[in-house]
């Protein structure tokens, strides 16, 4: 029988528009999760296609050696795509010309993600293409034109071997970024390497093998491959470990995105939270009347846990299909931007939100439940009688735990959840202190003012209890609204920094000294935005404080190593510079820059001397060209390696290298529309390298424009999450409010007094809880930007002023609206409805 | 003997110390009889009813229904007893607002797990006049309306003890005689006991016998008398 009654209930209820606040609750706190984590996980995946596309593949196994087959067998068992990719430096021949280039040498499928780029002349743009250089053929950089002085059709000698030049490569996906040391390209059929008989034992090459597959075949493999590789020859890596600009923009894309999403779970969650509050207040009377009829404890705990759970099960199923409706829209469209595919995602964001959503609705309510069904039969004739109070620190525990559990669920990470939520629980305990603190402020200051004013005081402080708490609530979702927009402000506005329209598009490298001043001359004719031209001179670190650095760690020389006698180098020829003042985009972290200082030295670049373990004051050795000398370390320095400018491991002073021969580098920015002109500009310049990057920087800024969509989704779904909170928050006060404007409106206050003062209440409450949301939200933002962004941290003074205001008015708009209904009531038709 | 009361006694602690709201009570009411509490506000009518119905507890004495002592039953028990015995009629109707006037009268029969109680609640209804109104909303309903609901929804089950808060106090005088018709008449057709806190005298005066209560003592009064 009882079940019949639970379902009665409900369907009554749901008809008649009672449970809304708790549907909608459950429903966006199911919505949110699911589409948040079914969006941000296709996205994600779509973003690392494309940012695989700079691996040209989603794995790449490097080794200093050659590679088994067998593991290339192994990977086409699993349906993992593979091609080689062996690159190695080589002189190559042509019109008795002589150049230094890398030699890429590739199989079939190559490159398994992205695409190739050639054209028939130099310096133009390319078209895609989905073939290699047949057998006896090289496509060749557009600067080796340059070098050799090519045209179409000639050979260039490589080893033993000769090569016809058919095309121009004019993009390659997986040139990287430290392009502008290396030597120009040559792409050749991996087939062909072994005829050129440049292979031999001890020779420098690279062995890469590329793998493309799904993430499960992916992981499949990794966990039968890893265990086999040597830590010393072999590099596994996928696009998001590294340092590259676009690996950064990722991870930060990635830490923002989860971020924004537990705020939003958070949010969802509290919205439930105070929405079942009130789902069981509302039911007083009912429990009251049931065991007043004669209703068992047991039998109204049945009705109302199915009841419960039968609110849950269809709130979470619409949920579900919103979210799965408004993220494959929202897919759509954003694939549309974008002209790509998405992905699709997994089943684990519809078991997540399912959980959320079951999880929340069940545990919040579960002390409301315990106190309705404690609510005594004599409640019907003491209407003031609301059972068991004793246990509160229960729903403390309860509602603390729920939230943290469904952080570490949704976010996986111990670490970040008990961040978020030890800071969260401290904030609240001080937002709860200082509000009501305020408040109390805000009484006596109200006894002063006109009756509207005293009477919005005088109801904030009498609701002081359930004020500070709805204040709280009020706070926090202010709060992670503010802190999700200044975020997404600040990230944005980072990756634009680094990435400026006119951010330098070209390198030109190899200019000879006398020419230095001619390519100035020539970009201010030409009116080309162009870096500082630093000289290079290419050297090698032999000693660390006396101690001789080797290349490569070998069995032979490895117990040499153990005993200190050696330690491992870089391994390669370093570019060397000299400069009088630090270069921009460089920062001294730790010793100080020369200045005037005529003394020999060096400054070396943080992260080279970390690997080193450089410490200021040590000495290097150099050679030059068989010139040996020793120089102390005066400086480390921090470079920003995403900024498309000339940086350097080592800067000396002048006056230790400007004896050196050096040729010359820069970077500018040429518009793509002048991109015929290059060829013309550089004529004067034969010896001239130059490095293309417009494509690179091209899909660096496409990766950032899918991101940004991604944040401005986020951030509507946390805005909506907000404001359920706020709404859930106002409902929830509805009731006392109602009683207290019967006996206003009995006394014959008039509805404008009455209109007002409800007005200045909500004022006033949005407006202090708007000054601690944004105190809270800078000093969260301080914590964020430094620790988990690793930004520079910034204040934002304007939003001292917006967090008050925009509370205060939000919360005064949604407080008049949802009490208007009450104030246009008559009195009658008021005590009525309480009776 | 159908109620009884021995030595009944309510003190309840306040800030000032505790407070005597029924001095010791003796009570003995029959089956079938109507019998009416009357006395001003807060002279412990209320009090008395709730301990009589078993929703509150004595602090001493006891209340026997049908020989079984309340004070020997817990909660569920006692909620199992008014559930087959007892009927209520609420001076604020006390309606659940959500379900409609045919599901409110449903209600109790529901809840002892009676079949056929949907048959039941019809024919009441009916019998209250509300036959066309079954499937409104008590918010739908006028105050008389929702009385003449709650004076069905006591009779479900046919309870052998029905005990009425001033059921008329909410009530213009007009409606409120409609309702004390209803109320008398059902009570005769279903031979029930009848046990009425009101201060109405002329409400009073229809039962067969008017207690008198006054500063939490009980004393029989005659018809004059009230």
């Amino acid at each position: 029988m009882w079940h019949k009654i639970s379902f009665r209930l409900l369907k009554q209820e749901l008809k008649r528009g009672e449970l809304t606040i708790m549907a909608l609750a459950i429903i966006l706190s199911v919505t949110a999760v699911l589409s948040l984590s079914l969006f941000s996980e296709r996205l994600q995946s779509g973003l690392l296609e494309r940012s695989s596309e700079f691996l040209a593949a989603d794995r790449v196994l490097s080794s200093r050696r050659d590679i088994p087959q067998e593991w290339l067998d192994k990977a086409d068992k699993e349906g993992i795509q593979s091609a080689w990719r062996v690159i190695f430096n080589s002189m190559a021949f042509a019109n008795d010309k002589l150049e230094l280039v890398d030699i890429k040498a590739v199989s079939d499928g190559y490159p398994l993600r992205g695409e190739l780029k050639v054209a028939d002349k130099p310096f133009v743009e390319g078209q895609v293409t989905n073939t290699l250089p047949p057998a006896g053929e090289a496509w060749v950089a557009s600067s080796l034109f340059q070098a050799l002085s090519l045209e179409m059709g000639d050979s260039i000698e490589v080893g033993n071997s000769r090569f016809k030049v058919t095309k121009v490569v004019t993009y390659e996906p997986d040139v990287g970024f430290s392009v502008f040391t290396d030597s120009p390209n040559v792409i050749i059929r991996y087939s062909q390497l072994a005829e050129t008989g440049l292979i031999q034992p001890g020779s420098r090459v690279r062995y890469n093998v590329l793998f493309a597959g799904t993430p499960t075949q992916l992981d499949n493999y990794e966990n039968w491959l890893l265990p086999q590789l040597n830590d010393d020859t072999h590099s596994w890596r996928s696009i998001e470990d590294g340092d590259s600009p676009l690996a950064r923009a990722l991870n930060r894309a990635e830490r923002f995105m989860m971020l924004a999403s537990l705020l939003g779970v958070v949010l969802a969650a509290t919205a439930v939270a105070v929405a079942a509050q009130r789902y069981c207040q509302r039911n007083y009377d009912v429990v009251a009347i049931f065991k007043t009829l004669g209703a068992g404890k047991q039998q109204i705990r049945k009705i109302f846990v199915l009841h419960l759970l039968l609110l849950t099960g269809i709130s979470v199923g619409i949920g579900i299909l919103l979210g799965w409706l408004i993220q494959s829209y929202v897919i759509n469209w954003v694939a549309e931007q974008l002209g790509a595919s998405l992905p699709s995602a997994s089943w684990r964001p519809y078991a997540l939100a399912i959980a959320t959503g079951l999880i929340s609705a069940v545990m919040f309510t579960l002390y409301p439940l315990f106190r309705l069904i404690s609510i005594p039969p004599l409640r019907v004739l003491h209407r003031q009688m609301v059972g068991v109070q004793a246990v509160r620190w229960l729903q403390w525990i309860l509602s603390g735990g729920t939230i943290y559990g469904l952080l570490v669920l949704y976010s996986q990470q111990w670490w970040l959840s008990t961040a978020l939520f030890v800071g969260g629980a401290f904030a609240a305990g001080i937002l709860l202190l200082i509000g009501r603190l305020l408040i109390g402020a805000g009484r006596k200051a109200g006894m002063q003012a006109g009756s509207a004013w005293r009477l919005a005081m005088a109801g904030l402080q009498r609701r002081a209890s359930a004020n500070s708490v709805q204040m709280l609530s009020f706070s926090t979702a202010i709060m992670l609204l503010l802190l999700v927009i200044v975020m997404r402000n600040d990230l944005l506005a980072d990756w634009q920094r680094q990435l400026p329209a006119d951010a330098p598009n070209y390198f030109a490298l190899n200019i000879a000294e006398e020419k230095v001043d001619d390519l100035r001359a020539m970009f201010a004719r030409e009116d080309i935005e162009a870096t500082d031209q630093y000289p290079l001179i290419p050297g090698r670190v032999t000693h660390h404080n006396g101690t001789e650095l080797i290349d490569e760690v070998t069995k032979e020389n490895r117990e040499e190593v153990e005993q200190g006698d050696r330690e491992e180098g870089f391994g390669r020829e370093l570019s060397l510079t000299w400069r009088d003042t630090v270069p921009p985009n460089n920062e001294i972290v730790s010793g100080e820059w020369w200045g005037d200082n005529a003394e020999p030295q060096v400054s070396v670049e943080k992260q080279a001397a970390e690997r080193l373990e450089i410490k200021v004051g040590d000495t290097l050795t150099f050679n030059i060209g068989g010139e040996v000398f020793t120089v102390p370390v005066t400086s480390l320095r921090e470079a920003d390696w995403g900024s498309l400018q000339p940086n350097f491991y080592m800067i000396f002073n002048t006056s230790t290298l400007a004896d050196f021969p050096a040729t010359y580098i820069t970077s500018f920015h040429l518009d793509s529309e002048r991109k015929d002109e290059l060829y013309q500009l550089f004529r004067p310049f034969p010896e001239a390298s130059l490095i293309d990057l417009d494509a690179i920087i091209d899909q660096i800024r496409e990766v950032i424009s899918q991101v940004s969509i991604a944040i401005l989704f986020v951030l509507v779904l946390v805005m909506i999450a907000g404001a359920l909170v706020l709404i859930a928050q106002v409902q929830a006060s509805m009731e006392e409010r109602q009683k207290e404007l019967v006996i206003l409106r009995t006394l014959g206050a008039s509805g404008k007094l009455l209109s007002r003062s409800i007005s200045y209440e909500f004022l006033m409450l949005g407006a202090i809880s708007g000054l601690i949301a944004t105190i809270a939200m800078d000093l969260s933002l301080l914590i964020l930007q430094t620790q988990v962004f690793n930004m520079d941290a910034t204040w934002h003074w304007r939003l001292w002023l917006v967090g008050p205001i925009s509370g205060a008015v939000v919360v005064a708009l949604l407080g008049r609206l949802a009490c208007s209904r009450l104030i246009r009531r008559n009195t009658a038709q008021l005590i009525r409805k309480l009776i | 003997m159908l109620i009884q009361t021995q030595q009944l006694e309510k003190i309840v602690e306040t800030s000032e110390g505790p407070l005597q709201i029924l001095q010791p009570i003796d009570l003995a009411i029959n089956a079938g009889e109507t019998v009416a509490i009357v006395g001003a506000s807060g002279s412990g009518k209320s009090t008395l009813l709730s301990l009589l119905a078993g929703l509150d507890i004595a602090t001493h004495g006891d209340v026997l229904i049908e020989n079984e002592k309340l004070s020997d039953l817990d909660e569920e028990q006692r909620a199992k007893l008014r559930a087959d015995k007892v009927g209520f009629i609420f001076q604020s109707f006390l309606l659940v607002p959500s379900l409609s006037a045919l599901e409110n009268v449903m209600l109790p029969a529901e809840l002892a797990g009676h079949k056929g109680a949907e048959k039941e609640a019809r024919e009441l209804l009916e019998k209250v006049g509300l036959s066309d109104r079954w499937h409104h909303y008590p918010n739908q309903l006028s105050g008389g309306e929702q009385q003449r609901v709650a004076i069905a929804r006591a009779f479900v089950g046919q309870p052998k003890i029905l005990f009425a808060d001033e059921p008329t106090g909410n009530l213009d005088s007009k409606t409120g005689d409609k309702v004390e018709q209803l109320l008398f008449d059902l009570n005769k057709d279903y031979g029930t006991t009848l046990v009425m806190v009101t201060h109405d005298t002329t409400l009073a005066k229809r039962c067969q016998r008017i207690l008198n209560m006054e500063a939490g003592q009980l004393a029989e009064a005659s018809q004059d008398v009230a």
